[in-house]
């Protein structure tokens, strides 16, 4: 008999672990989203909730200022701000939209803002508030407009982050390159990349794969069209897309990438700043940290517009605040989303993190025209980052319809060709193919 | 002093309110999410959007998708592999540091240490062992054993088979801890007859332990298989978000995390692979109970 339990102790962990194993998995399926739209009422007051993404404890000192002026401004509102950390914001989002919990003023992602939207979750800002329209610096205000739902917008632009080049200019001389002339099209950037694997010996790579991180930008930075006109089918299947691959699959097999990045990319700071690597991340906020990090990297480290190809610009990628839809107080959450918004806030932001005001009025402050003395890489990166941004526009942007399924469909495909696992032709045909089922079951009502 | 100033009478409802507590736990956070599971995989439900009843379309798409044949390809692949590795390894392993003599302590600390380190930190350790310009290829290339680094975390199979390296070496101390007990509870007098009748170490291991530490064999099996089937950790931090080139190393949890969460997460498809997962666990749990017949007797 004692023999024997260790024996029903197995099969009963065995059933117990499998139910876990499923149960984990049964995630609430309910509808949501029918709410009533709240209407303004022109008393601004009442206690408002404010959600932010992972500010504290960096920027408490920031965020509660602008807090207290604002209820200073309007003695009758109290904000309640509450902070939430970047692992699970979006989860708990999702979990506080089921529970009808969502907060009146909510910092909303790109994606998290689709998908709330897209649901019917959140007030249309245009209606709220259509005056405030023309503050914001152009393609922004836009940016929060939903296929199919007209002229509604549905969260007030915040800040902003550009993309630039950066890149390690003693390398780049190494490799026979004049850091002068930066790379401005995709193809350009590969036969950059190629000169760069065939001088290094082995010793530093030109740039990390991560095909997730490129698509769809360099497909639509070299021409290719990424949806029908109707914008109800991908049409990316083109002899672009395939040069695309093609180039990407002989770079790789010469070196011109770290082998892991085709799958991962999160050591390119480590890359980057121990001198592996000539071409960085494409963003400003890089730039600080590889100043912390590693400074004889920085002191190497130069800064240049993003490629743009065809397109000329770079997209335009706002942070977000959106509005309940049914809250209690819209005159109190409008004022208030509005006033975290404004220009001399975002400004006053900017300089204390490496953001962008997505105000026009703060964006021509004079902070984010200085070059310095053009060495310096940091002030370099805030002029070109935000130079940029004035001509930023949509067509630049990941269509919503790219959503992260299409994404990582795509990928898959693509990876196997770098591999050398299947041809190009047959990646891009097969990625197509997959990113129109999931257009199709995702358009499915 | 009557009987009645003592404990208060036992009434019918006593045991109910004791199990009350354990049991709105298990219907809450097990049982619920189970049905709701089984519920889900019959409807097209997204998330954030309530789905309509599709009937069996879920368990056909699964049966058609490509993917999920890979995935249940390598789940199974990884519970072959896994199971016989981690059964047998630690019990030699316990047999080995079983033995008395002084500084043992030391080893059996440190075949442990694996088992209290953090997936992640494991994960960043192997990457780092095993990647292209890790330590591993470094020294074959310095041997000249490979002109070209070995592909560990680049190609699916090799990144399939690190990742069951990392869960067999996370493994070996935790079992091997099981073994320890199991071995401290054979007679030692079985071992003096056998050895007086003239049974060297290797019969009297085959013939006195693995008799004697069986059930625990079969313990330790389950448990390994559970874990097998639900691995994870391993492949995402090795082969990144994408499960391998392609997702060609995706197990099945791994699709079904990559299917059902997120904004575009499908709640309902997801509930399906989840409840064939589920399926193929017991499949394997009947067939370990079948082995294991005769000796519940």
């Amino acid at each position: 008999m004692t023999r024997s339990n260790p024996i029903r102790t197995a099969v009963a962990a065995l059933a117990a672990g499998t139910l876990m194993s499923t149960a984990a998995c049964g995630l609430g399926g309910s509808g949501a989203g029918d709410a009533k739209e709240a209407e303004r009422t022109g008393k601004v007051a009442g206690g408002i909730t404010f959600r932010t993404l992972q500010l504290k404890p960096t920027f408490t000192g920031y965020v509660q200022a602008v807090i207290d002026a604002f209820e200073k401004k309007y003695p009758e509102v109290k904000v309640n701000w509450e902070d939430v950390p970047g692992d699970g914001y979006n989860e708990k989002l999702v979990a506080d939209a089921q529970a009808g919990a969502l907060p009146d003023v909510v910092n909303l992602s790109t994606d998290s803002f689709q998908l709330l939207g897209d649901r019917g979750l959140l007030a249309d800002v245009a209606k709220l508030d259509g005056d405030t329209a023309g503050q914001y610096v152009p393609g922004a205000w836009e940016q929060f407009k939903l296929p199919g739902k007209g002229d509604s917008v549905y969260a007030y632009p915040w800040y902003v982050t550009p993309e630039i080049l950066t890149y390690n200019r003693e390398l780049f001389e190494r490799s026979g390159l004049d850091p002068a002339v930066p790379p401005t099209s995709v193809e350009q950037f590969f036969d950059y990349a190629e000169q760069i694997a065939a001088r290094s010996g082995g010793q530093y790579s030109a740039f990390m794969a991560d095909p997730k991180g490129r698509l769809p930008g360099d497909w639509q930075k070299m021409g290719v069209p990424l949806l029908s006109p109707a914008k109800d089918r991908f049409t990316f299947d083109t002899d672009k897309a395939v040069e695309w691959v093609e180039r990407m699959k002989d770079l790789y097999a010469k070196g011109a990438m770290p082998k892991e990045s085709l799958l991962k990319s999160d050591d390119i700071n480590q890359l980057y700043g121990g001198g592996k690597l000539v071409f960085g991340p494409g963003s400003p906020g890089f730039v600080k940290d590889i100043k912390r990090n590693a400074p004889q990297v920085y002191a190497k480290t130069q800064v240049a517009g993003a490629v743009t190809g065809r397109l000329g610009h770079i997209g335009i990628y706002a942070q977000s605040l959106g509005i309940r839809k049914d809250t209690e107080h819209p005159d109190a959450a409008a004022e208030f989303a509005k006033w975290v918004t404004n220009g001399p806030n975002q400004v006053e932001f900017s300089r204390r993190a490496t953001i962008y005001p997505s105000n026009a009025q703060g964006l021509a402050d004079p902070f984010f025209s200085d070059r310095g003395d053009g060495k310096d890489a940091e002030t370099l990166a805030r002029a070109v980052g935000a130079d940029q941004l004035k001509s930023a526009a949509l067509d630049a942007n990941t269509p919503v319809q790219w959503t992260n399924q299409v994404g990582d469909a795509v990928v898959r495909e693509v990876q196997k060709a770098i591999k050398g696992e299947q041809d190009a032709r047959t990646a891009v045909k097969k990625a197509e193919e997959a990113a129109n089922r999931l257009l199709a079951d995702a358009a499915r009502p | 002093m009557t009987a009645d100033s003592g404990l208060p009478h036992r009434t019918w409802w006593t045991p109910y309110l004791f199990l009350a507590p354990g049991l709105a736990m298990v219907l809450l956070f097990s049982l619920w999410p189970f049905v709701n599971t089984v519920i889900l995989s019959f409807t097209d439900a997204r998330i954030l959007r309530g789905g309509g009843f599709v009937g069996l379309d879920n368990y056909r798409r699964a049966f058609a998708d490509p993917d999920f044949w890979v995935a249940t390809g390598n789940s199974v692949l990884y519970l072959l592999v896994v199971v016989p590795c981690l059964v047998l390894l630690p019990l030699a392993l316990a047999v080995l540091v079983q033995a008395r003599i002084p500084g043992i302590g030391f080893f059996r600390s440190a075949f442990y240490t694996p088992v209290i380190a953090s997936a992640v930190v494991v994960g960043l350790i192997w990457q780092w062992v095993l990647r292209s310009d890790g330590l591993v290829n470094t020294v074959f290339r310095r041997l000249h054993l490979v002109s070209e680094p070995v592909p560990f975390l680049t190609d699916s199979t090799m990144l399939l088979v690190s990742a069951m390296i990392v869960t067999v070496w996370k493994g070996l101390g935790y079992y091997m801890v099981f073994y320890l007990a199991a071995l401290g509870n054979v007679p030692a007098s079985l071992h003096e007859a056998a050895a007086i009748d003239g049974a060297g170490p290797v019969r009297r291991f085959f013939s006195i332990t693995v008799p004697q530490v069986k059930p625990m064999m079969l313990l330790v099996g389950t448990f390994s298989a559970i874990s097998a089937l639900r691995v994870f950790t391993e492949i995402y931090i090795l082969g990144g978000e994408s499960g391998g080139p392609g997702g060609g190393a995706r197990t099945l949890p791994f699709l079904i995390r990559q299917v059902g969460l997120g904004f575009s997460g499908e709640t309902g498809y997801a509930s399906a692979v989840s409840i064939l997962l589920f399926l193929l666990t017991l499949v394997f749990s009947l067939l370990g109970r079948r082995l294991t017949k005769g000796d519940e007797t």
